[in-house]
């Protein structure tokens, strides 16, 4: 206790402005930014670490020799690849998580906004770092980018400034815009944290169910303080996302053969270099975080309408969305069309990525656009607005009944798809009255849904029989005292490991492993000590 | 463990030994003027001023117990730290090999076999490349025949160098029939490589290719200068027509080239039938001498002699054919 307080007193943890947490916080859910900033960081320190040796005037072979020559070279740029993996799919479910909860909204705008455009950052730098591989996806990614670019009038431009001499195999403009845009995410992130601390984390709505949704500092002043619950939470939260940051790719990097479809998202090895005979032997696909963009160049030969439907309408819209939804209801109920929106952007987001990696540079013709991205809008729209408002309703709430309601909705989409193919008077009567039956099924279907999610909250919300709780304690404190032998075993393993060649990623997976570990009893001793 | 009944209701709650310990803490706390329990806060805030007292002066656990539980925390986190010292070995550079001299590197082709010099063909026009001594160095790799396309065999020669009147030994050529001959693909004069510098086989070297088009075209100094020297094929740069002889050392036969193209002394093993490279003579590759004027000896940049065993293995790659027919 003396050293904690020490650093209280010294570092003033108690006077800085940071929001003090209510106990119904410490939930995963609430904390999800914080994941996001914990693969930043593993990404930055281990990318420093490659920048001892990364050559940009030889980018693959350099990128071999880190994965063959340097020791521990391949644990640490794999991981650095899976941590920007974990970063942006992480910042989607953060963002998305908050967009469903309306966290936008007022006061939040700014911090929003300022979220938006760290993840196009995100992406701008993960799209450069990927490229400094210099394999033959890299550069065909560069291509593709290049392409797009000079395809739009007066931005050619910018293609030697952001790529330099890439073709000829210096990539030393790439880099340097690497860390550029890292280092502007870093300048962001300060504003987006200490903003994020200001408003505090975003209440649950059955607390504030309205915007302006922020405790008022009365309120706020009766929560736990931010040292040292909320850093013991923190910590848990941080080594868990190293440790599968670590341990993923490396283990991944055991398996071979992969087919062409798991490629894009599960190998963390590069592809042969351009101008070998091997290359040729490749399809050439961007990393999994633009399949998406790259699907939607196959939908029109037009560049400026593909920048349009793949870009600037959806960053468009997700700016413009604090002042867009203006009313100041949380519930999503309330704002159907700003939940519809949201469903089908994370729909389409994850199904074009699909598309485009079974059908790369594949051209889709219109019919078949309209049969891929129709019945998910129409479905969303439709189940969305036909939820009630209140949920007084009977609810046909047996098997048989929700068997019916699956039943009614694909025919309702099979009957749709039938429309689109070929439509006739036949075909769009079939449509209108399966289209009726859904509506009315999925309407009698909701209130079970809704309802059952009201139940899950209330039974949350009951309080645990003390015994129980010390008996859950008591195991818990068994299983901290499990992780710490298992993680000496695999601390002293680690000594023994080679640091280059084929068994060199066990350092990684054994890492990994101890950081999970550390993470969870670190969370267990949370459980013990503050569960009240 | 002592343990104390409370009442005589039905549910007989029991006092742990650990709560009497606890009571008696917070009491002490209470009354402890430095920590002095404020009635009037608590009236104020109710049970949430209670809360984070206890929390803050007495904490929720036992104290032994969290003690306990902190250390196997730091432990483990002291477990990670030592787990993560062998990791540090990633800040320690990798020795680089430096050559101390020309190493000894087998000729291999694009597939990985090695090249047998019994298979090379005679007086081929396809342009046969290695790298050697450092990559981005070409050069060539070159069987040579008569007119009639039998293999010549190469005489060891003194070679002049017409920039400064010196001469050096070439050591004539290898393989079966001592026809296998191989020289820098870097031409003299300014620099050009492969495919305007490319070897002339016989059948191109006549007095039609004095108006044969771009790439097979020969210059009529060119064509004279292979007349007077008896030689049937030649290696003719197509940037400014420099000519060399590739039967007497690859010396100077036309301008503007003032040096001959440096040799790659090659050796061959009678038994596998296997070629090595394993040195370099003529004009050094990188002149010390001011105003670009070559030093004599190859080897005044590398220290020893030539065909230190490094092992590298060096690709043939057969690139193109420069000729159009």
């Amino acid at each position: 206790m003396g050293v904690s307080d020490w650093f209280k007193e010294r570092l003033g943890l108690d006077d800085l402005p940071f929001f003090r947490t209510p106990d119904y916080m410490y939930n995963v859910n609430y904390w999800l930014g914080s994941l996001v900033a914990a693969a930043f960081i593993y990404t930055v320190v281990s990318g420093l670490i490659l920048l001892l040796y990364y050559n940009a005037e030889a980018g693959y072979s350099s990128t071999e020799f880190i994965i063959q020559k340097v020791p521990y070279g391949s644990v640490i740029l794999y991981s650095h690849l899976y941590g920007a993996y974990a970063m942006i799919i992480l910042a989607y479910i953060h963002m998305f998580r908050n967009y469903f909860a309306g966290a936008y909204k007022k006061p939040r705008e700014l911090l929003w906004i300022i979220g938006v455009i760290m993840l196009v950052l995100t992406l701008g730098t993960a799209f450069l770092g990927y490229s400094l591989i210099g394999d033959a996806l890299a550069t065909s990614a560069v291509d593709v980018g290049e392409g797009i670019i000079s395809s739009v009038p007066g931005l050619s431009i910018f293609i030697p400034i952001l790529f330099g001499n890439y073709d000829a195999g210096y990539y030393g403009r790439v880099l340097a815009w690497h860390i550029i845009f890292v280092a502007l995410i870093g300048l962001l992130f300060i504003f987006h944290f200490f903003m994020a601390e200001h408003y505090g984390i975003m209440p649950s709505r059955k607390v504030k169910d309205r915007a302006p949704a922020v405790y008022a500092r009365e309120e706020w002043q009766k929560f736990n303080p931010w040292w040292p619950r909320n850093f013991v939470y923190m910590m848990s939260l941080v080594f868990l996302t190293w440790g599968f940051i670590l341990l993923i790719p490396n283990a991944l990097a055991y398996l071979n053969g992969l087919p062409q479809q798991l490629n894009p998202f599960l190998n963390p090895q590069p592809a042969p270099p351009p101008n070998s005979p091997a290359a040729a032997h490749i399809t050439t696909y961007p990393p999994w975080f633009f399949l998406f963009l790259y699907k939607i160049a196959d939908f029109t030969n037009d560049v400026l309408i593909f920048l349009f439907i793949g870009v600037i309408i959806p960053l468009l819209y997700l700016i413009l969305v604090p002042f867009i939804d203006r009313s100041p209801h949380l519930d999503l109920k309330k704002r159907r069309l700003f939940t519809a929106f949201g469903i089908l952007m994370v729909t389409y987001l994850i199904q074009t990525t699909i598309f485009g990696d079974l059908t790369p540079g594949v051209e889709i013709s219109i019919i078949q656009q309209i049969i891929v991205y129709l019945p998910p809008a129409v479905i969303t729209l439709v189940g969305v607005f036909a939820l009630p408002t209140g949920s007084n309703k009977k609810a046909i709430a047996n098997p048989l009944g929700i068997l019916a309601v699956l039943a009614t909705s694909i025919l309702f989409a099979g009957a749709l798809i039938t429309f689109v193919v070929s439509p006739s008077l036949l075909t769009i009567t079939a449509f209108t009255v399966f289209a009726l039956i859904f509506v009315l099924s999925i309407r009698n279907l909701s209130p079970i849904v809704l309802k059952s999610e009201g139940e899950h909250r209330d039974a949350k919300a009951v309080l645990e029989k003390p015994e129980n709780r010390e008996l859950k304690k008591k195991i818990a404190e068994i299983l901290i005292s499990i992780l710490f032998i298992l993680s000496v075993v695999l601390a002293s393993q680690l000594w023994v490991i080679p640091s280059t060649g084929y068994l060199s990623n066990i350092f990684g997976i054994d890492l990994g492993s101890i950081f999970i570990m550390l993470g969870e009893a670190i969370s267990l001793y949370h459980y013990v000590v503050y569960k009240r | 463990m002592i343990k104390f009944r409370l009442g005589n209701d039905e549910e007989m709650k029991i006092l742990d030994y650990s709560d009497l310990v606890f009571f008696r803490k917070l009491t002490n706390k209470m009354r402890d003027p430095k920590t002095r329990f404020d009635v009037r806060e608590f009236i104020n805030r109710g049970e949430d001023y209670l809360f984070n007292y206890t929390n803050k002066n007495v904490g929720g656990v036992d104290e032994r117990r969290r003690k306990f539980l902190k250390s196997l925390i730091f432990g483990m986190a002291a477990a990670a730290v030592v787990g993560i010292i062998p990791g540090v070995s990633v800040l320690v550079p990798p020795t680089v090999t430096v050559a101390t001299g020309f190493p000894k590197s087998l000729l291999i082709d694009s597939s990985g076999n090695p090249v047998k010099a019994s298979s090379l063909p005679v007086n081929s026009p396809y342009i046969m490349v290695f790298e050697y001594p450092m990559t981005g160095e070409p050069n060539f790799l070159i069987n040579l025949g008569d007119s009639s396309g039998r293999p010549v065999e190469i005489n060891p020669t003194k070679v002049v160098i017409p920039q400064t009147g010196k001469t050096y030994d070439f050591p004539g050529g290898v393989g079966p029939n001592k026809s296998i001959v191989a020289y820098s693909a870097i031409c003299q004069h300014l620099g050009c490589t492969p495919p305007y510098i490319h070897f002339y086989p016989p059948n191109y070297v006549n007095s039609g290719q004095l108006t044969a088009s771009e790439p097979d075209q020969l210059t009529a100094a060119a064509l004279l200068a292979a007349r007077q020297a008896n030689v049937p094929a030649l290696i003719h740069c197509d940037c400014h027509g420099s000519t060399y002889d590739p039967y007497h050392g690859a010396s100077v036969l036309t301008g503007p080239t003032v040096r001959p193209l440096p040799a790659v002394i090659l050796e061959w093993d009678s038994s596998t039938d296997y070629l090595y490279a394993i040195g370099s003579v003529g004009v050094a590759v990188y002149p010390n001498g001011s105003n670009g004027i070559p030093s004599q000896d190859p080897t005044e940049d590398l220290s020893s002699s030539f065909g230190t065993s490094v092992g590298e293995k060096i690709t043939v790659s057969q690139t193109e054919n420069p000729f159009s027919s």
